[in-house]
């Protein structure tokens, strides 16, 4: 398998100025929905490193198509957002599928390493900010360039994520009440914008320096912006780090005051509480979507399974949120 | 129950015992990550035998108490609140929705963050 994909992408590379032998093709921990893979390629004593993201070619309930998260890539880089080059893009009807290549960024994308790992001590104090200031040059890119992307409301996205809810038929009584809670909310009146969808640890590539790169767009969609700075403040991507309610790394004060240095529209803490909520339970619909395609059969993964499971993280972060006092 | 020694949770935990000690140090990273996420699931099926049904008796004891019916269970608790046939600003309602997801977890995932912190 992995010999006949090298020759697939020696193929796909022809086309683009770079040759060279194919090697060290190896596949890389990803998310639960799409294959990631490391490569080098080696030309006159030289090697440069790559990534190709290889998705399934359909478009899910939330996620986008592979080679659009290219195209949105593409366009960030152009306006200075930090996203790693892309090199060749991919369609469906192509042997290599929907998907894309990417220049390799140095660097760890890995949650867990980033929090605990001595080497990155002394980026994690200034990483808020950081993030704030990236999802804000984001909200900066002009919507009229992706007009293939879903633009949605956040009542259409939370009746969206209602409506798939219910198509599960598992009843949960806390989502219900969220339901209910979210229908009620003031998410604040903000100009539409290019939303990441996805912004946290395990999406971004950060190094000794600070973050160097964002990554994973496939949950982009045109919308309230905010939503980007609810998503990275759920507790669900804290990985274990609850106190910090930015990532598990950062105060909310640092996160909307890097936000605030490059945005127009000026965010204060009070707007971020209904978005966290939001972003639970969007993360929750998530899993059940993924466990989905396992148990319809489409899939037999368990990993997909397992995250049928993670579900009751999201009520209980829900529940502390609206009844307990949770940050 | 029929059956012999070891019990079904006896199993799992030999299954999960094998896993880590003879398996995980075998295999390439990106398997390894897989492993972890099966030994996690064994053990959440290890809780469930262990604890499910008394986590989940005393959820629905407090249910029927909060709707005064015989019998009841967690889909209808889901329609009355999605039809607002109970007062949702009603305390009674909020702690059974709290003892709900911590009973949930306490199988999923005993080591999730926001349970640790709610329990200690």
């Amino acid at each position: 398998m992995t010999e006949d994909l090298g020759n697939i992408l020696k193929e796909k590379l022809a086309n683009t100025s770079i040759e060279g032998e194919i090697v060290n093709l190896e596949p890389l921990t990803g998310g639960a929905s799409k294959e990631i893979w490391k490569f080098e390629v080696n030309a006159n004593g030289k090697s440069d490193r790559y990534i190709l993201r290889r998705g399934s070619g359909v478009e899910g309930p939330l996620a986008i198509k592979t080679s659009d998260e290219a195209k949105i890539q593409k366009t960030v880089r152009k306006l200075g957002a930090q996203v790693p080059e892309i090199i060749a893009v991919s369609s469906l009807d192509e042997e290599l599928g929907d998907a894309y290549i990417m220049k390799f960024v140095d660097g760890e994308s890995i949650a867990r390493k980033i929090l605990r790992d001595e080497e990155y001590k002394n980026t994690l104090p200034k990483l808020a900010f950081e993030c704030g200031q990236s999802i804000a040059k984001i909200h900066q890119a002009d919507i009229n360039e992706f007009p293939f992307l879903p633009s949605k409301t956040v009542f259409e996205q939370i009746n969206d994520l209602y409506q798939t809810y219910v198509s599960f038929n598992q009843p949960s009584p806390v989502f219900e009440y969220t339901h209910l809670w979210l229908k009620k909310q003031n998410f604040g009146e903000i100009n539409d914008a290019l939303v990441h969808g996805d912004f946290r640890l395990g999406n971004i590539i950060v190094d000794k320096d600070g973050l160097k790169s964002v990554i994973d767009w496939e949950l982009a969609h045109i919308g309230n912006p905010l939503q980007d700075l609810g998503w990275i403040c759920g507790n669900s991507w804290r990985f274990g780090n609850t106190d910090k309610v930015v990532g598990g790394f950062g105060d909310l004060a640092d996160l909307l005051k890097g936000y605030n240095s490059v945005s127009n529209s000026q965010v204060d803490e009070n707007m971020v509480k209904a978005w966290q909520v939001f972003g639970t339970f969007r993360w929750g619909v998530i899993c059940l979507i993924q466990a989905s395609a396992h148990l319809t059969g489409s899939v037999n993964s368990v990993e997909k399974a397992a995250i049928g499971r993670r579900v009751s993280e999201t009520e209980i972060d829900i529940v502390d949120l609206l009844f307990l006092g949770g940050k | 129950m029929i059956f012999d020694r070891p019990s079904s949770i006896e199993l799992l935990k030999a299954v999960n015992h094998f896993l880590d000690n003879k398996i995980k140090s075998e295999v390439p990273a990106h398997l390894a990550f897989k492993l972890r996420i099966v030994e996690n699931v064994l053990n959440i099926v290890i809780r469930e035998i262990e604890l499910g049904q008394e986590l989940s008796e005393d959820v629905i004891k407090d249910l029927k108490e909060l709707i005064e019916l015989d019998t009841a269970n967690i889909d209808d608790l889901a329609s009355l609140i999605k039809e607002e046939k109970i007062n949702i600003e009603d305390e009674s309602l909020k702690n059974l929705l709290v003892k709900l997801s911590k009973n949930k977890i306490a199988v999923d995932n005993p080591k999730y963050s926001t349970f640790k912190k709610l329990v200690e």
